[in-house]
């Protein structure tokens, strides 16, 4: 049969299985034209037409069976056959609703929970950034381990240096992030930017979908040029295509639009608009900018990074202030995940225990099936049927349980997907990087279903194996044992015990893993951050001063307009207390780290160092956000620039650099032996400012009007909600100055909650796992004991007969069920301090677990076990001993 | 006259060979062809055209019989005029055997 035969064979196979309607029409089309024709015939020859008709059909034969010969001659025989097998699968199915309920909600449970993390792991973890070449992307730091920095953005000069001295990358591209007041048109809008050398569009592979791209015009001198991210283009421009060309006016500059970027951009930069930087303003530009660099194909990062090291230190040579600094790359892909990847990875293992046990009950449920069903299938073996086309009829029934757990599991995960969307944090922090990168979207598509289908059926042939293993199907004693104690005698009874000791185990470690986390954040949100959180809400406030005719060009200016921002502040309605602040606690949203020397100590020995936070703050933030003052005096407002030169300190310096002497009256010079010395004059509580549980980093206050900034956060305690003092907080400050804009309304429980988010939604779907997997567990002890009741009935006749009460049986019945939480229990608890042993180190909250905890789940689940197995108890307690053993 | 064993396919592939037939055509030519002397058993006809056009050694199309009804035509495919070759000389070497055997007389064996 050559290639062409086979292929119409297949084709007609197929037709067959879609048109099988059609073809039926045909075929008895085809035979009532025959009868018809050979009918004319008869008549040609004389009969009469009824006569002709009545013998047409009698020469004939059967048409039935003419029919039926006909499709198996046309090759539906096996398709028919599987249709049968599925109508039949389905009718016993539907025969025993409870068994197929529970085995498909058990199945679609489990699926829907690994589909729900499925989704998200691909979503966030397996999918890369829409950048050219991504792979190769690495993010390019400097580290300072002196100055217990281990990534700092680096300055223009850096970037130059590497773009000119290293090998590694095939390009190096800078930017820097940026906020910009939109002016000249109503409300000042504050916008987030970024300032990127001009190989921009070429580094990323992000063109613009309409308008040009940065070229080396822009790299050669200042252009005031603008592209638009996509979102902003539709938000402010309403997607109008005639925006290229147009005029907008950032920061009191004139930007001309020349083009809008494609979605793509916002995956990682959380922008609108994108200026560019000419090669003179890089070489000015400062520490804080973000460096990307492409690896060379062949190129490791860890040789990227070795080689980088080795640049460092020539740069070092030329620029003494990089002394002591390396460099540190790491792939963006990595960054952009790095908080939040641990967490999904243990979820994908917790959802791993849960699919396994949703398969043992399921394997449980088809073991117990397989008994009940063992007289049907001898019979069937009796009157012919070869056990190959038994196993086909198991096979195509847990198909059909297949299908029915994997659409629910779709649904359920569906829904249980969009829920949480709703819970995931809108952005991810880069750990250590002063810098947020957006959540990846989450998005169920082709892959998660290929997904579903794969694990629901693994997951049925999986139930399915120990129920074909145990040879059920093949056997022919079961008649001639009256098909009863038969094969599912003790055999069957201890693999089903088994599998609920399975159970038991897996539902013990996600119960301790639940659990552990729960204590976990419930410890470390008791120790606090070092005030409470509660109503406060914050707000940043950035002066435009980088523009040639800002009144804010002095420092002196800077401060003062705080100052006057602050007393209006202070007075608008609903405004307990108010104070400002260099970076908000628990923000992250920018790094003020350097080093000090204490005058009066002896000089530090050569290389060491002693870092520490700066904070400039206004007199009364500290008392605002609640903060304690151990020892000395706050700020007042007489701290200012005309005044001596004051720092408060926290108690965490005081702990490290001052241990055991008085730190007030002392001074701190910050930098080294050189910088002006500043009089302690107050020790203050300390704030884990690197979230909850951190330790917190020792920290120097300055009053704000000794060393003035551009921009400052405002924290306000109020009884308010945020929504309604924010208004009022931006109208104070717009009496002030008009055009100022005010951005980044958050409150500071938000703030907090976002430090812990990945630890609350594992929180969160560690206790839905948990629950789950005590679902399934109460169902497999209950459909276990309530075998063995069922089994034992005549035994249990005969005790009662013999006098034993129904105390007696209960006792008998829980012990059972009882016995084989315990056993579960007791591997459980090994599993359970070897996994989270093995896991603690790859989120902070989770740790092995404690007895007391371990306890408590030995003891939860030996409830459950009783529980579960009281309702089979109580039916055999009321068996009628003399009905019992009248049985068979 | 009993169709013998086996011979309906190839007697079909030989009918469509001289011309596209419907289902009834094929019964009358070879029964026209024998002359009258074999009787094809019309409940055996059609499972054996489904099994031909699967072999892809037929095809069918529905067309206008003479008799101006619908009608289901069959014609020979190329796969099928080499089948019917293929079956043909089978046939005539076995038919020149089993005449041989027939021939033979007891002085011979």
């Amino acid at each position: 049969m050559n290639a062409s035969t086979q292929y119409r064979r297949l084709a007609g196979w197929m037709r067959s299985l879609l048109r099988r309607s059609r073809q039926e029409r045909d075929m008895a089309l085809e035979l009532r034209l025959h009868l018809q024709a050979y009918a004319d015939d008869l008549v040609a020859a004389g009969a009469t037409r009824a006569e002709a008709e009545r013998r047409a059909r009698l020469e004939f034969g059967s048409l039935d069976a003419a029919q039926e010969r006909c499709r198996e001659a046309r090759g539906v025989g096996w398709v028919e056959a599987g249709w049968q097998d599925a109508r039949f699968g389905a009718r016993m199915l539907r025969k025993n609703p409870g068994y197929a309920a529970v085995a498909a909600l058990t199945l679609a449970l489990g699926i829907a929970a690994c589909t729900c993390i499925f989704t998200l792991v691909q979503s966030v973890l397996l999918r890369r950034v829409p950048f050219r070449a991504a792979a190769r992307i690495v993010v390019v730091w400097d580290a300072s381990v002196g100055r217990g920095l281990s990534r700092i953005g680096p300055s223009g000069l850096d970037y130059l240096d590497w773009r000119a001295q290293s090998h590694s990358f095939d390009d190096l591209f800078l930017f820097e992030h940026g906020t910009g007041t939109i002016t000249g048109g109503g409300e000042p809008e504050q916008v987030a930017g970024l300032r990127v050398t001009s190989n921009f569009n070429d580094f990323l592979g992000v063109y613009p979908i309409l308008g040009r791209g940065f070229g080396p015009a822009e790299a050669r001198s200042e252009h005031h040029v603008a592209l638009l991210a996509y979102r902003y283009w539709r938000q402010r421009y309403g997607g109008d295509r005639h925006v290229i060309g147009r005029a907008m006016e950032l920061n009191s500059v004139v930007y001309t639009i020349i083009g809008v970027l494609p979605p793509s951009i916002n995956t990682v930069f959380n922008i609108q608009v994108v200026v560019p930087f000419d090669d003179a303003w890089a070489r000015r530009a400062d520490g804080n900018l973000g460096v990307l660099g492409r690896l060379k194909p062949a190129v490791t990062v860890r040789q990227a990074t070795d080689e980088m090291n080795v640049v460092m230190q020539r740069i070092a040579q030329a620029r003494p202030e990089r002394r002591g600094y390396g460099a540190v790359l790491v792939p963006l892909d990595d960054v952009r995940v790095e908080s939040i990847r641990p967490a999904l990875w243990i979820l994908m293992g917790a959802v791993a225990f849960l699919l396994l046990l949703a398969c043992a009950n399921v394997a449980n449920l088809m073991l117990g099936r397989a008994a009940t069903r063992s007289r049907e299938f001898a019979m069937r073996r009796a009157l012919g049927a070869t056990p190959a086309r038994l196993v086909r009829q198991c096979l195509v029934e847990s198909g059909l349980l297949a299908l029915l757990a994997g659409a629910g599991g779709w649904l359920l995960a569906a829904g249980a997907v969009g829920l949480l969307i709703t819970r995931l944090p809108a952005s991810i922090p880069v750990p250590n990087g002063a810098d947020r990168v957006p959540m990846p979207a989450i998005h169920m598509g082709g892959v998660a279903l290929a997904f579903t289908g794969t694990i629901s059926l693994v997951a049925v042939l999986v139930g399915l194996a120990p129920a074909l293993a145990s040879g059920k199907l093949a056997l022919n004693e079961t008649l001639k044992s009256g098909g009863h104690e038969g094969f599912a005698g003790a055999g069957a009874g201890r693999a089903r015990g088994r599998f609920v000791i399975l159970e038991c185990a897996l539902a013990f470690v996600l119960l301790i893993g639940a659990g552990q986390m729960f204590v976990g954040i419930h410890r470390i949100m008791r120790a606090g951050v070092g005030f409470p959180t509660d109503h406060l809400v914050t707000v940043r406030v950035k002066l435009a001063n980088d523009t040639p005719n800002s009144p804010y060009m002095q420092s002196a200016r800077q401060a003062a307009a705080f100052a006057a921002f602050l007393r209006k502040v202070r007075a608008a309605p609903g405004v307990q207390s108010a104070g400002l602040t260099e970076i908000i606690p628990l923000s992250q949203d920018e790094i003020d780290r350097f080093t000090f020397v204490v005058q009066e100590a002896p000089p530090l020995a050569p290389g060491a160092t002693n870092p520490a936070d700066f904070r400039g703050i206004s007199p009364g933030f500290l008392r605002t956000l609640g903060v304690p003052l151990v020892s000395g005096r706050d700020f007042t407002e007489a701290d200012d620039a005309q005044h001596a030169k004051v720092v408060l300190i926290d108690a965490a310096l005081a702990r490290h650099y001052f241990a055991g002497q008085n730190p007030i009256g002392r001074h701190i010079q910050i930098g080294g032996p050189s910088g002006a010395p500043r009089q302690v004059v107050g020790v203050v509580g300390s704030i884990r400012d690197m979230g909850f549980g951190q330790d917190p980093v020792p920290t120097v206050y300055f009053p704000f009007r000794q060393i003035p900034m551009q921009s400052m956060g405002l924290v306000v305690r109020t009884r308010l909600p945020a929504s309604a003092v924010v208004p009022a907080l931006r109208d104070a400050i717009q009496a002030v100055d008009p055009d100022q804009s005010v951005f980044s309304a958050r409150t500071m429980d938000d703030i907090v909650a976002g430090t812990i988010a990945a630890q609350r939604l594992l929180l969160l779907l560690l206790d839905a796992f948990a629950l789950l997997a005590l679902a399934l567990t109460i169902a497999g002890i209950y459909s276990v004991t309530a075998y063995a009741v069922s089994q034992r009935t005549q035994e249990i006749g005969v005790r009662m007969a013999l006098g034993a009460r129904g105390a007696n049986v209960l006792r008998l019945v829980l012990g059972e069920g009882m016995g084989l939480a315990v056993r579960g229990a007791a591997i459980g608890v090994v599993a359970a301090i070897l996994v989270l042993r093995l896991s603690a180190h790859l989120i902070f909250g989770l740790a092995a677990p404690g007895a007391l905890l371990l306890a408590a789940g030995v003891a939860l689940l030996a409830v459950v076990a009783a529980v579960s197995s009281y309702v089979p108890a109580r039916r055999a307690m009321r068996l009628d001993p003399l009905a019992a053993l009248r049985r068979d | 006259m009993e169709l013998l064993q086996g011979t309906l396919d190839m007697l079909i592939l030989k009918a469509v060979s001289l011309g596209p037939l419907h289902g009834y055509g094929v019964l009358q030519r070879i029964e026209q062809i024998s002359g009258g002397q074999l009787q094809v058993p019309q409940g055996s006809l059609y499972p054996a055209l489904y099994r031909l056009e699967r072999q892809g050694w037929i095809a069918s199309t529905w067309g206008e019989s003479a008799a101006k009804r619908p009608a289901k035509f069959y014609r020979l495919t190329p796969a099928g005029r080499r089948q019917l070759k293929a079956e043909e000389r089978e046939w005539n070497a076995m038919a020149g055997v089993i005449a041989g055997i027939m021939r033979a007389t007891p002085g011979e064996v």
